[in-house]
This record gives C-alpha cells, sequence and structure tokens, in this order.
C-alpha cells in the first residue's frame, strides 16, 4: 500500500507562473467549437489575442468561423462600452452568420457595462441569435471559462425536453484537453461508439451544428471527456434532463486498463458488451503486434524515474499506463488543475497502483520546476516549458506530449484508444532517440 | 481600373493630411486588432536579462504574453526560460483591491528568482479598481534585493504603440546619469526582444557586424537582450542609433533631452544608400568617418554582380509593395526607396490610415527626408471579416498589377497577382538589411523574375481563399 502522501493542494503563493490562461479564453473556446459563428470580445484588444488562440485551439475555419473585437480604450472603461457593443453587433449583420457569442472581458464587467440588456436591445435588430456569456479574466483559468460557457450555452440555446433517442449521447469538453491535437482523441471516441451503435446527439463543443443543441435534451447518456472541465456541464444534465454521465470516476482511456474499463462500461450501458469485447482484444492485440514487429525500446522506459507534468485529462490517465503498461515509476506529478473529483480519482489510482510520488495541483511553472530539482526524475512527460525548465537540472528527457509543444502537428494524433498507445510510445521513442543526436561533430567529413 | 474598389490614391503627404484631417478614420475594423498596450509594454521588458515580471492581473494576460513572447525567445533566439509571474487576480482582488498581494508578489518574485530587476506592469483590472502599483514599487524596492520599477500598462490605456512608448520611458529610471563618455561606443535602441515579426535576429545581427567592422563597439541593443547594467550605463554612450527609425525615435528623443546622447537619426538600411546612410549617422558622429567609408567600399564591391542584378531588375519597373500589415509599414517605405535607388517607381498598396496615425512622427520624419511615394488603398482594406478583407485584396491587387505594364509585386506569398513577385516575409535566416541584405533581395529578385510564369498552387489557393 502507498505511504502517506505529500500533497500540495494550495501553496499560498502570491507569485504564479500559470501554465493556463483566464476564462475568458476558456469560454472563446467553447463558443468557437459552434461551426460557423463569430464571436465578439467585449474586451480591449489585448484580449483579442486570446480568442485568436481559441480559435486555432478549436481547428476554426477562417472561411467560416469570425471574431470580432471592441476593441475598448480608455473612453469606454470611463464612460462605458455599451455604445461601442451596440454598434458592433449591429455591424456584424453585414458577416451574415447565424450566431454571435458575446464574451466579455475584465474591464466591461468591472465598470458594470449590462452587456446582457445591449444584447437583448439589440437583437430584434439583427438577423442572428445572440448568446452573451460573462466571462471576465477575473472570473478563473481557462477550465472555469470552459464551465461557465458551457452553462451560458446549455440554458441559452438548449430547448426544454424532448424524447429520448435510445442508445445516445452528448460529448463535454473534449477541447478541454493538453493533447495538442486532442480531435483525435474525440474522433476515437466517435469512432468506438458508432460501432456500439450508439448516435452522439451533440459535442459540446467541436464543429457543432447550431441545430445540434435541440438533440441535447433527447440524449440518454453523456460522457465528460475531460478531468479539467466539463463535470459542472454533466451536473447540470443530470439535474434538468435527467442525462446520466457514463464512465464516471474513470481515468481517461490510456493505456491498456483504461482503455478496457472505458470500452466495458460504454458496453454495459450500450448493451454492446460484445463489441467492446471485440474492440479490446483486437487492439491491445494490435498493440502489441506492432510494438513487436516495430520495436519498443523496452531499455529507455523500465523502472526509470519519471513525472508528469500535465492538464489532469492527460495527466492521470499516464499515471496507469506508465506504471503499468511501460514499467515506469511516477515520482512526481504535477497537474495544472485540481478539481475535486479529478484529484480524487487521483489519488484512488495511486493508492491502487501502490504508488507515493509527490503531488502538486494547480501547479504553476515555478512549483514545477523547484520539485523537478527535488525530485530528479529521469524522465519528464510534459511539455515544451519543461524542456526549457530542466535545462540546467541534469534531467535527460523530457517527453513533449501536451501543449504547449511547439511541434505543431497537421494531422491529429489520439492518445485515447490503442492507437492512442502507439502515438504516445512513438512521441516517447521519437524524444528518447532525439537525446542520441550529437549537436556537434568532432571532426569535419572529407567529402 | 475600378475606381469603386479603390478608397485612396495619392502621395503618402497626401494620405497623411487626410489622416491629420479625420478625413479617413483611422481605426481598424472590429475584425482586426494589434496586441494591447500591456502586451507591447511586456514587449520591450522581456528583452532585459533576468528581468522578472510580476503582472498585476488575471492569468490570461500573463500565460498569453508568456507562450507568445517568452517561449518563442526560448526557441528562436536561444535565450533561457525565465519566469512570467502574476498575482492571478480574482474577484475578490476586484472588489477588495489587490496592493497587498502585490507586495507579497513582488516580495516572492525577489526570493524565487533573484532577478536583477523586477518590474510591474498593471492589467486592466488593476488598472481600474486604481491599485497605486507605482507606490508598492517604491514600498518593495526597500524590502528587496533587485531594482522594482511599475508600468501602468493596463490594456485598455493605449494602443500597441503607447506600451513600446511607455515601457521605454520607464526604463530611463534605471539609467545614471551621463558620466565620462564611453568613446566608441553606441547603443542599438528601440529594440524588443518580444520578439516581434518585425524584428528579425538576422538584421540586428547585421548591424552589429557593420558596427563592429567599423571600429565601434556597442554597449547593448535595448532591449533585445540586454543587461540591467548596459541600460544603467546606457547615457555614457557616445551616440545612440537606431535598428528602426520608427521603433527607436521615442527613447532616442527621451534620451537626447535628459542625457544629451546623440541620437544618429537614418532609415532602415534597405538597399545601397541607405545602408551607406546608416552607416556613416554612426561613423561621423563617432569620427570614424575614413574607416567606415573603407568598410562601404569593400562591402560594395563584394555585392557589385548583385547590385547589377537589382539595377537591371527594378530599372522602369513599377514595384508594387504591399508590406504594411506585415512585415510592416515603415519596412513598406523603406523598400519604396530602395526600389527608387534602383531605378523603379514604387507605390505601396494598403498603408492602413490607422497606422499613419500610429507612427505620425516617423511617417513626418521620412517625409521629411524627402520620401514621398505613391500610396493606394483599397476598399479590401477596410472591409469587416479578416477573410474577406484577404479576398477582396487579392482581387484588387490583381486588379492593379494588370493596370502596369511591367509592375513586379513586392510583398507577402499570401498574395500571387500575375506578375513576378518578390517574397519579402522570409527574413529569417535571410537577413534584409545591409549588405546582406543586398545580397538576399538579389537572390529573392532573381527567383521571383525567372519563376514568374509558375502558377499558383491549387492548394495554396484554396486555403488561402476557399475558391
Amino acid at each position: 500500500m502507498a505511504e502517506s502522501r505529500q500533497a500540495l493542494q494550495t501553496t499560498g503563493e502570491k507569485c504564479h507562473d500559470p501554465y493556463l490562461r483566464c476564462a475568458l479564453y476558456g469560454a472563446a473556446q467553447v463558443a468557437l467549437g459552434v461551426r460557423g459563428c463569430c464571436v465578439l470580445s467585449h474586451s480591449p484588444q489585448g484580449c483579442y489575442q486570446l480568442v485568436g488562440a481559441a480559435f486555432g485551439w478549436q481547428d476554426a475555419d477562417y472561411t467560416e468561423t469570425l471574431t470580432l473585437c471592441t476593441k475598448l480604450c480608455e473612453d469606454e472603461i470611463v464612460h462605458g462600452g455599451e455604445d461601442v457593443l451596440a454598434r458592433t453587433i449591429l455591424e456584424a449583420q453585414e458577416l451574415n452568420v447565424p450566431i454571435l457569442f458575446v464574451l466579455t472581458a475584465c474591464g466591461p464587467e468591472i465598470v458594470g457595462d449590462d452587456v446582457v440588456a445591449v444584447c437583448q436591445d439589440t437583437s430584434s435588430r439583427v438577423n442572428f441569435r445572440i448568446v452573451p456569456i460573462l466571462c471576465a479574466g477575473f472570473r478563473g483559468d481557462q477550465n472555469q471559462g470552459t464551465d461557465i460557457a458551457l452553462e451560458a450555452i446549455l440554458r441559452q440555446l438548449v430547448p426544454e425536453d424532448g424524447k429520448k433517442i435510445p442508445r445516445s449521447v452528448l460529448l463535454i469538453a473534449p477541447h478541454a484537453n493538453a493533447n495538442p491535437t486532442w480531435m483525435g482523441d474525440l474522433a476515437w471516441v466517435k469512432r468506438v461508439l458508432a460501432e456500439m451503435g450508439c448516435t452522439v446527439a451533440a459535442t459540446l463543443t467541436h464543429d457543432t451544428a447550431l441545430s445540434d443543441f435541440q438533440q441535447v435534451p433527447l440524449a440518454e447518456g453523456c460522457l465528460v471527456l475531460s478531468h479539467d472541465a466539463g463535470q459542472k456541464a454533466a451536473d447540470y444534465l443530470l439535474q434538468r434532463y435527467g442525462i446520466e454521465q457514463w464512465c464516471q470516476g474513470l481515468p481517461l482511456p490510456v493505456g491498456f486498463t483504461n482503455t478496457r474499463r472505458w470500452l466495458t462500461e460504454l458496453g454495459q450501458r450500450l448493451g454492446a458488451e460484445t463489441v467492446a469485447e471485440r474492440l479490446i482484444s483486437e487492439g491491445e492485440k494490435r498493440v502489441v503486434e506492432v510494438c513487436r514487429r516495430k520495436g519498443l525500446e523496452i531499455s529507455a522506459m523500465h523502472r526509470t524515474s519519471a513525472a508528469i507534468v500535465a492538464d489532469a485529462t492527460v495527466g492521470i490517465p499516464l499515471v496507469r499506463f506508465i506504471t503499468e503498461d511501460l514499467e515506469m515509476i511516477p515520482r512526481l506529478i504535477c497537474l495544472r488543475s485540481g478539481q475535486a473529483g479529478a484529484t480524487e480519482l487521483l489519488e484512488h489510482e495511486l493508492v491502487d497502483l501502490a504508488l507515493n510520488p509527490k503531488l502538486i495541483y494547480n501547479t504553476d511553472v515555478y512549483q514545477s520546476k523547484t520539485a523537478l530539482a527535488e525530485v530528479k526524475p529521469e524522465m519528464v512527460l510534459g511539455s515544451n516549458i519543461e524542456r526549457h525548465a530542466v535545462e540546467d537540472l541534469g534531467i535527460p528527457f523530457v517527453f513533449r506530449l501536451v501543449n504547449p509543444i511547439s511541434r505543431f502537428r497537421l494531422v491529429d494524433r489520439a492518445y485515447w484508444g490503442y492507437e492512442g498507445m502507439l502515438n504516445l510510445i512513438e512521441s516517447i521513442q521519437n524524444d528518447w532517440l532525439d537525446r542520441y543526436r550529437s549537436k556537434e561533430r568532432r571532426y569535419k567529413a572529407r567529402w | 481600373m475600378d475606381a469603386s474598389r479603390i478608397a485612396f490614391h495619392g502621395t503618402l503627404q497626401q494620405l497623411l493630411e487626410k489622416v491629420k484631417k479625420g478625413e479617413m478614420i483611422p481605426k481598424l475594423q472590429a475584425s482586426h486588432a494589434p496586441p494591447c498596450k500591456f502586451w507591447t509594454a511586456f514587449q520591450v521588458l522581456n528583452g532585459i536579462r533576468h528581468m522578472a515580471p510580476v503582472i498585476h492581473g488575471p492569468k490570461g494576460c500573463t500565460y498569453s504574453v508568456a507562450s507568445s513572447y517568452k517561449m518563442r525567445g526560448c526557441e528562436y533566439r536561444g535565450v533561457p526560460l525565465e519566469p512570467t509571474s502574476c498575482t492571478a487576480q480574482n474577484e475578490a482582488d476586484v472588489v477588495y483591491g489587490g496592493e497587498g498581494k502585490l507586495l507579497e508578489a513582488v516580495k516572492e518574485a525577489d526570493r524565487r528568482y533573484h532577478p536583477e530587476l523586477i518590474v510591474i506592469l498593471s492589467c486592466c483590472c488593476s488598472g481600474i479598481t486604481g491599485d497605486d502599483v507605482e507606490t508598492i514599487a517604491q514600498v518593495a524596492a526597500k524590502e528587496v534585493s533587485a531594482k522594482v520599477l511599475a508600468i501602468r500598462s493596463e490594456g485598455f490605456g493605449g494602443d500597441f504603440r503607447s506600451g513600446y512608448e511607455d515601457a521605454f520611458r520607464v526604463l530611463m529610471e534605471l539609467m545614471e546619469p551621463r558620466k565620462e563618455v564611453m568613446k566608441g561606443t553606441i547603443n542599438i535602441i528601440g529594440a524588443r526582444e518580444g520578439p516581434t515579426y518585425t524584428e528579425w535576429v538576422e538584421d540586428l545581427d547585421e548591424i552589429k557586424r557593420l558596427v563592429e567592422a567599423i571600429g565601434a563597439k556597442i554597449n547593448g541593443v535595448l532591449c533585445g537582450g540586454c543587461t540591467l547594467e548596459q541600460i544603467r550605463k546606457a547615457p555614457s554612450a557616445e551616440l545612440n542609433a537606431s535598428w528602426c527609425y520608427d521603433w527607436g525615435q521615442k527613447l532616442g528623443d527621451l534620451m537626447e533631452e535628459r542625457f544629451g546622447v546623440p541620437y544618429a537619426r537614418t532609415g532602415q538600411p534597405y538597399g545601397l544608400k541607405a545602408t551607406e546612410e546608416w552607416t556613416m549617422g554612426v561613423a561621423i558622429p563617432l569620427g570614424l568617418e575614413e574607416r567606415a567609408r573603407e568598410v562601404i567600399r569593400k562591402e560594395t564591391a563584394a555585392v557589385a554582380e548583385e547590385l547589377d542584378t537589382l539595377r537591371s531588375y527594378f530599372q522602369g519597373k513599377t514595384a508594387l509593395i504591399e508590406i504594411a500589415e506585415f512585415p510592416g509599414p515603415i519596412r513598406a517605405l523603406s523598400l519604396a526607396s530602395m526600389a527608387e535607388e534602383f531605378g523603379a517607381h514604387p507605390i505601396i498598396i494598403n498603408l492602413h490610415p490607422y497606422t499613419i496615425k500610429e507612427r505620425m512622427p516617423s511617417i513626418e520624419f521620412l517625409l521629411k527626408r524627402g520620401q514621398n511615394p505613391e500610396v493606394i488603398l483599397t476598399q479590401g482594406l477596410f472591409s469587416l471579416g479578416s477573410f474577406n478583407s484577404s479576398t477582396e485584396t487579392q482581387e484588387e491587387v490583381e486588379m492593379i498589377a494588370a493596370q502596369y505594364d511591367n509592375a513586379i509585386y513586392l510583398g507577402s506569398p499570401l498574395r500571387q497577382p500575375g506578375i513576378p513577385q518578390l517574397n519579402m516575409t522570409t527574413i529569417t535566416g535571410y537577413p534584409q538589411y545591409g549588405y546582406q541584405g543586398i545580397r538576399n533581395i538579389a537572390r529573392l529578385m532573381r527567383v521571383g523574375m525567372e519563376q514568374a510564369a509558375r502558377p499558383r498552387s491549387r492548394l495554396f489557393r484554396q486555403v488561402l481563399y476557399g475558391e
């Protein structure tokens, strides 16, 4: 059994070097997951850059999704920005969009712009739906912003109720996942659900059609695809529409055991146990065969001391995967968030795996670096931030798995499921082999 | 030419006058926005080694600038990762004020990071609630080892330019009075270790190479990776010179006024004439004229073939220059001068009235030097929606190109107007300044002319314009 652990829930720190952006960014991610929408940032122009970052995170297409900004200056902070907001909403008429999300930043919320009233007043003069979302940066981090926006959208765009569609499910917060190409994870979930005969009623949100929101009350179940955000939406859906959450309390499907558990529960929920068993046996067989045929760097991983510095969505499932499947020993886990359900889940996993790593929730860059210096793992499963942060710590390997990784990838690569296992192993092995590429030549070639 | 697609056609001087009179609303449309004052102030400060920012604001402002500038600095400029910290303001801080938390944060930053300098940057939240960041900086300075400065940089407080200028102004508090002048030593001013898209290491390297070649030394590049010590000593340099007149102008004027440091007012070293002017602008005040002339002679001889290439290709052509949005309006004007030097008639396309307003002193300076090129603004420049704007502008640039015999296009590969074109956006690895720049621009010119008949790729066209 694991001994008692040192877990830093909060450090009382005043000076924070964050891994996360603010609520406005998280809310923008949710809004920009609605296909063909327009997002208006009621903010100074700096905040608009966050909307731009969210645009990229949602793989939005500039030929169909638009972003605007009221570009508030001193005048609007002193005298209020309601006029410029109304003007910009009316100006957006020429863009021919079906829906406009109005996101509020710190400035207009503090000075008291009545954004909801402006949206109501202008709604009769435009030919698109307007959804105000109060998501000022000071309301929390990006995960909280995701929760705020999901709630606003569920309350404003989803109809009262309707007849349930058998074997249908909602997918919640797929984008709250630091896999840089998280769309691969979402696609894997959709594939296995389809194989089990399940209909995805709506994805909240990614490439979501406006009409999909009509389907929300009709779903039988929901899956929260993040350990960082989305739980509040699932709770609301249960309370408001009686939609049950599936796979609750299970780590997301990374590695043999997590994937087996996840698929098994889905199979049971959908009456598709046989399909689930087939997916599991075929998937596990494929992973083994691919690794046998193409080569698995077992010596790189066996009993190496490892640190995980990641969001909860990737970080928590990695613990079992690297311990059971890759024979690493997690000595340090730094999670960028620390929602109640997620911390309980992680601690349950650690007990089950008889692990006793140092734990930090809601970590910042300084805490991670200090903990890495203290623990001195051989390997870090993290991001480009850790790659730079450990430069002077003598830690030989940093595997870049989570955002930011500075390797732009055009092709979506899942971390979930069986192909996901192979993708993770490949990333780890590439970074491991890269360490053996000499940066200098000892002598010159003659040709 | 379809006149309805042309919003302005005249000279730079005429455009400036219209902007001054408010005839063309000098405001970017809602779908276009440069960074706010906070971002640009951070860009400047981020160029000081071992500086720990304490951003008095929520996490979003902090992570965003760290991600955009700090990480890119680590990757591109090879600087080590240093912290970007904040007070992570929440609702309680907004309601009750966050001065106490800020003071503690500064102390914690000093303990954690051992910086030489801590700069407190205010954001919208702290700016509106009225937290007195300057007083906190004064109080904190007595309790920590590092120097402490504060800058009011709330995003709503000004446009992007004010962030740069205010940051340079605040940094002057670190400068010691002009003492014994460091003979033969200059400061390169106006740089930002953003790094921004308009400021390439390779261009700065070429400037440094020229300065060293004429026998001068550089005290520091302010603030392109400089140390606190270099900032302290900056007023004792013999001369200030800028990598770009536009960005150096404010700090140059202020340092001249306060410390009496002369400022070499020169444009960007694009082409032979401007490079000579930039070099002599440094050499003459330092008494290095003779050596500089020798350097210029040798360097010019070494690029003789490239100069011939440029003259032969530019001569008698109309040079349509469209880089006002990227890599920037001042570079567009510098490029226009270069095109004229080599015998072309330059026309600058889409120099937004907004940028004229923001860069008024620099534009006026260039006009005084006799740079008054023809300017065309098209309607696409003012379209709402960046995709709409780009699509319309492509059509308009094609239309303009068709009006001129023998035109060449110097701009972005986002466009392909059907005439020979130079891709002026590949500066990483291929600087455009100085003699290296002449080599690279000649290479671009050869490629552009020799490959002019090639069609636009279907992939690029459909990605850009969705056709």
